[in-house]
């Protein structure tokens, strides 16, 4: 489902710019991964607030989350969603251990989870600082669960300020070719979103 | 989408700035950080309307009425009176403004979502049957019309009706 409303061309280069940062951090989590676990672009969006929970599928379930924010005036917010067992599976596929069943996660898992979280959120974001023209950093990632809405909504609040249509982008996982309940949420803030916006106007 | 909707049994889900009228026996649910979950009921009129408040004041943004408090509550009102269901027999029930992430910084709006609620509020003589605010995690609220009753369910902990 596709409910941007960008001109065709803004929407084709937008595309185009978050598949070279989908690409970048697809690498890095293939290297990662030994080679299982994959990314592939879902969904380039401009959506109206009140229903960007629903068209990306964050509804009101717990879910696993790893959280990288850019601070600053180029902020955004990169957001790693899984459910408990596909996250507790790559921590035990990355530790080479048998999946935890402790309701409590480890402080190994988490890291293991983060450490994913870092890795992807440095290649996506390095791609796209080649894009605007500033420096990208993330924060160190951040393990949270909680209920995904709550997190989303915290992401989207830069542009909510100004906007009641946000920019958001989603990339989904495959290991071993099957899809994953895993996903990727980028969302930038106002400031960032006009420039990868102005990027994109001086390249049609 | 966005609007007020009269609806009978229904369940809803309340978005970001989203505004939903209740009767009788429908229900809704909406997930909130530092975003407030507001609830105007009338126990006698069994009517009742909920809003998703994301920011404080309006102050010329674009927007649905539900997404700021300054619009959200006079629209609620007026959509609750045209019910019948008149602020004398209101009563307030709020539930969100967490802190998300623990961090701090300008876009850390619950504490400032919460205050600007909870004076409006007030500022109109309703009464105030229940809060939840502040934190650090998300809340997700479940309400039904039929009984008044807000569920609010915090991450790790146990579920509290307000």
């Amino acid at each position: 489902m596709h409910g941007h409303i960008y001109p065709d061309p803004a929407y084709h280069i937008l595309h185009q710019v978050f598949q070279l940062a989908t690409d970048n951090a697809s690498t890095a989590m293939c290297r990662w991964t030994h080679g299982r676990v994959t990314l592939s672009l879902d969904r380039v969006d401009e959506l109206p607030l009140e229903s960007v929970a629903t068209a990306l599928e964050v509804g009101d379930e717990l879910l696993t989350m790893v959280i990288l924010t850019i601070d600053g005036e180029d902020n955004g917010q990169l957001i790693i969603t899984f459910d408990e067992l596909n996250g507790r599976r790559l921590a035990a596929s990355l530790l080479h251990r048998d999946v935890c069943t402790e309701p409590e996660w480890t402080s190994l898992e988490m890291s293991a989870l983060n450490e994913t979280g870092n890795i992807l959120g440095c290649a996506y974001l390095g791609a796209l600082t080649h894009l605007v023209s500033a420096e990208l950093v993330p924060s160190p990632p951040y393990f949270v669960q909680d209920f995904g809405a709550s997190v989303l909504e915290q992401a989207l609040m830069s542009q909510a300020l100004t906007e009641d249509k946000v920019l958001v982008c989603r990339t989904g996982f495959h290991r071993d070719g099957e899809n994953l309940n895993w996903n990727v949420i980028f969302v930038p803030g106002a400031a960032l979103r006009e420039k990868l916006e102005s990027a994109v106007s001086m390249a049609e | 989408m966005g609007v007020v909707t009269a609806s009978t049994g229904h369940a809803s889900l309340v978005g970001m700035g989203e505004s939903v009228l209740l009767r009788g026996e429908d229900t809704a649910r909406s997930v909130v950080g530092s975003c407030i979950g507001l609830v105007l009921y009338h126990r006698r009129a069994k009517v009742a309307a909920m809003s998703h408040i994301v920011l404080p004041e309006a102050a010329g943004r674009p927007g649905l009425p539900g997404k700021f408090a300054d619009t959200a509550i006079p629209y609620m009102i007026d959509q609750l009176a045209k019910e019948g269901a008149h602020t004398s027999g209101l009563v307030a029930i709020l539930a969100g403004g967490a802190r998300m992430f623990g961090k701090p910084g300008p876009l850390q709006i619950g504490e400032t979502n919460a205050a600007a609620v909870t004076a409006a509020i007030e500022n109109l003589g309703i009464t105030i049957r229940g809060t939840s605010i502040g934190g650090g995690k998300g809340r997700r609220l479940s309400f039904d019309c039929a009984t008044g009753a807000l569920t609010v369910e915090v991450a790790g902990e146990s579920p509290q009706v307000l």
